[in-house]
């Protein structure tokens, strides 16, 4: 009972969200909160997708910026091949970014801790060299797109962009916490607290991890897609900048791994920070703010926001009771 | 305690309202960009900055524009695509500006190109290549002297085939600059029969380039065109050094960026002696129209306090020009009107500081003043040789002409 409460709250949450999403598109008029609330909307889907991976299984991914890049560049050979529509953009992005993880799941699984890390900074390189050198979609001079009429109900496309992008929020949120809440949840926790332990009594970590590399890898790539009509440009170097890991994997230390609700938290706190740091210090200040940041979590609060918010969660993302 | 808190605020005050009574009542003219400040293009973004920033006290200094006084509201770009637009929506949109200026490159400035176009907003571009090209915008102004597309390589092949040179060689950074150079190069010299025997795409962060300049060499070509970023042109540099290049190459260099650059150049002292190499200002003696002396007499003082680049040819008289083009047009047309700031922009030559200026309709310029300029007699760890004239001798265009090429490069390296 007290499970099913707590499920209708987040769906009832989840609506009233959507709404709103909507019903700002509608009434608000300056397109600024638009353009900026997008890039938020980005990071907390790109946090939560990361968390699937880094946070439940503990397998720290830095190659969130190859998944997102391939979306980038999955949505852009696709509407220049084809010009398909946003909807099947993100779709393509989303299996490309799937094979991708079942790929890098099946190579760098068998490898551990920072060496598993060492080969996704890898995979990031490769992908974007085979891109530079990819004529069709600009190669290592970019690529400028031409954005198709918005539709109906939005009046200009960045609204437009904003609310898909919320959508895909839900999306990465839903999956996160069904992931968490699932006995998948509970094998990826085992697995994370000790690997060898889990496997001897009878988890199947492999497929798990599998599993997790894959939905984690199309959530990435899925939330990279409209980002090529978001810039209507598109070049290697922005599409696989290495901000996009360090963000992603900072937002979710900072809000906490064990849960859900910690890489939202964390991309809503450093995502906004950085928004509005670039319009107001704007300087080399705001990179060091953010280091700092960065900094007196990892040392003040290592369990994240949610460690500090509720110390049951404290329990849980130790994996001990 | 307290008095000082007092006096100061009252100093404040007297400071402010005597600084504002010029402009009386007026609100300022609010000129928005982004500007690389940190991230790979900072070091150019700042230097154009305080060549706008030089502008601003100067046409403040002279009564401002329309009586009123100029203001500029930058942001930082980080060098990055994924920021300018959230940033130009904001300068738009929530700060109201009046004019906005493009950041420096083409990398930050391609996202907001369409932007604007939908908007019907004046953007004066700085210093990106070929932006326009596919947009499509009539109020879009390049402050570059870079031309139709193909004259960059076109000039240096010019000069490579007045020399003697048949064949090319082709060495380029897999970067977006460099082949969008590379790209136009190769389309220039299938136009003119010069066939290229040796074409290497290296990729960034390249740091070793012995074994291909030893291949380059092998292909024992004319012409060496290359186009690379600042550490790639300094190690293409040093192997050439090492290794030789043969005396077949009539002429070396076309598209290095970083040769432009205080810092490089001093690191790369007398290894420079000999190349050819775009540039867009020099202390050369066909250089100066009004202003220009007074320009970087200021500069020269100023660079020292924001640590930019010493010598600052390269991008900030350009930012200047920016300035004088804008202030001259809303002088004419005694209005903040965009679109008629963009017909008499359109319309019209400027005379600015780094000469004059008229636009073609795809906003770029009418002709191309990139100048192909040959590095002479540099000694080794001196950056204050590069301030006198002679030392980088302009062959291209003619109008700016002040020498011819030494050739081959082998007999200009001495």
């Amino acid at each position: 009972m007290n499970k099913r409460s707590h499920s209708i709250a987040f769906w009832a949450g989840i609506a009233v969200f959507l709404v709103a999403v909507l019903s700002m598109t509608q009434i608000v008029r300056n397109e600024y909160p638009f353009f900026a609330g997008y890039v938020i909307l980005q990071f907390i889907a790109l946090a939560v997708a990361w968390t699937i991976l880094g946070g439940y299984a503990g397998y720290v991914n830095f190659g969130t910026n190859a998944f997102f890049g391939v979306g980038v560049y999955t949505a852009v050979a696709l509407f220049k091949a084809t010009g398909a529509p946003l909807v099947v953009q993100i779709a393509a992005a989303a299996v490309v970014g799937m094979l991708l993880g079942f790929g890098v799941g099946l190579l760098t699984l068998r490898m551990r801790g920072i060496f598993f890390s060492i080969a996704t900074i890898a995979l990031a390189i490769i992908i974007e060299t085979f891109v530079m050198n990819w004529r069709f979609v600009g190669g290592a001079a970019g690529i400028q797109l031409q954005r198709p009429p918005v539709m109906a109900p939005f009046d200009s496309y960045v609204k437009m962009l904003f609310f898909v992008q919320a959508v895909l929020v839900v999306i990465a949120v839903g999956i996160a916490r069904y992931i968490q809440n699932s006995r998948m949840g509970r094998g990826l926790q085992a697995l994370r607290d000790d690997e060898l332990a889990a496997e001897c009594t009878g988890v199947p970590t492999l497929k798990l991890k599998l599993v997790a590399c894959m939905i984690s890898g199309a959530l990435m790539s899925a939330v990279g897609a409209p980002a090529a009509m978001y810039l209507q440009y598109a070049d290697p170097s922005s599409a696989f900048n290495l901000t996009y890991s360090v963000s992603a994997l900072a937002m979710s230390l900072i809000g906490g791994t064990a849960h859900w609700i910690g890489p939202v938290l964390g991309a809503i706190l450093l995502g906004s920070t950085q928004q509005f740091l670039a319009v107001t210090i704007s300087s080399e200040v705001n990179v060091l703010v953010l280091g700092i940041m960065l900094v007196l979590f990892v040392v003040g609060a290592p369990k994240g926001i949610i460690g500090l918010l509720r110390p049951r969660y404290r329990l849980r993302a130790g994996g001990k009771q | 305690m307290k008095r000082r808190t007092f006096l100061g605020g009252a100093m404040a005050v007297a400071v402010v309202g005597h600084g504002s009574s010029a402009f009386a009542q007026q609100p300022p003219i609010k000129i928005g960009m982004s500007m690389p400040q940190t991230g790979g293009l900072a070091g150019g973004g700042k230097a154009s900055l305080l060549g706008i920033e030089i502008w601003r006290d100067d046409i403040n200094a002279k009564g401002g524009l329309l009586g009123r006084k100029v203001e500029l509201v930058v942001y930082d770009d980080k060098s990055s695509a994924s920021e300018t637009p959230a940033i130009y929506a904001k300068l738009v949109d929530v700060d109201k500006v009046d004019l906005l200026f493009a950041p420096y490159a083409t990398v930050p400035t391609a996202p907001i190109m369409p932007f604007v176009k939908q908007r019907g907003l004046l953007l004066m571009g700085n210093f990106s290549f070929q932006v326009n090209s596919k947009v499509g915008h009539d109020m879009w102004f390049n402050n570059a002297p870079w031309g139709p597309a193909d004259s960059w390589a076109a000039s240096f092949l010019d000069l490579a085939q007045k020399a003697g040179g048949k064949n090319m060689a082709l060495l380029t950074a897999d970067q977006e600059f460099a082949q969008n150079l590379a790209l136009t190069a190769r389309d220039v010299a299938k136009k003119r029969n010069i066939p290229v025997v040796f074409d290497q795409v290296y990729p960034p962060n390249t740091v070793e380039f012995a074994s291909i300049i030893r291949a380059l060499k092998a292909a024992k070509p004319d012409i060496v065109y290359v186009a690379s970023y600042p550490p790639d042109s300094a190690g293409i540099l040093r192997a050439v050094n090492e290794i030789g290049i043969g005396d077949d190459v009539k002429i070396f260099g076309g598209g290095m960026v970083g040769l432009q650059f205080a810092a490089v150049m001093s690191n790369l002292g007398s290894l420079l002696n000999g190349v050819v190499n775009y540039n867009t200002w020099l202390p050369e003696k066909s250089m100066y129209f009004d202003g220009t002396k007074e320009f970087f007499d200021k500069y020269t003082k100023r660079a020292i306090e924001a640590k930019v680049d010493p010598l600052g040819y390269y991008l900030a008289p350009f930012g200047y020009a920016m300035g004088e083009m804008i202030a001259a047009a809303v002088n004419s047309t005694r209005s903040l009107d965009q679109k008629g700031i963009a017909k008499y922009l359109r319309e019209n030559e400027h005379k600015t500081i780094v000469g004059p200026i008229a636009f073609a309709a795809d906003g770029e310029r009418k002709e191309t003043a990139t100048l192909q300029a040959q590095f002479r007699g540099v000694k080794d760890k001196d950056i204050e040789q590069f301030r006198s004239s002679g030392k980088q001798v302009i062959l291209f265009p003619d109008k700016l002409k002040t020498g011819d090429l030494i050739s081959p490069f082998e007999a200009a390296r001495k």
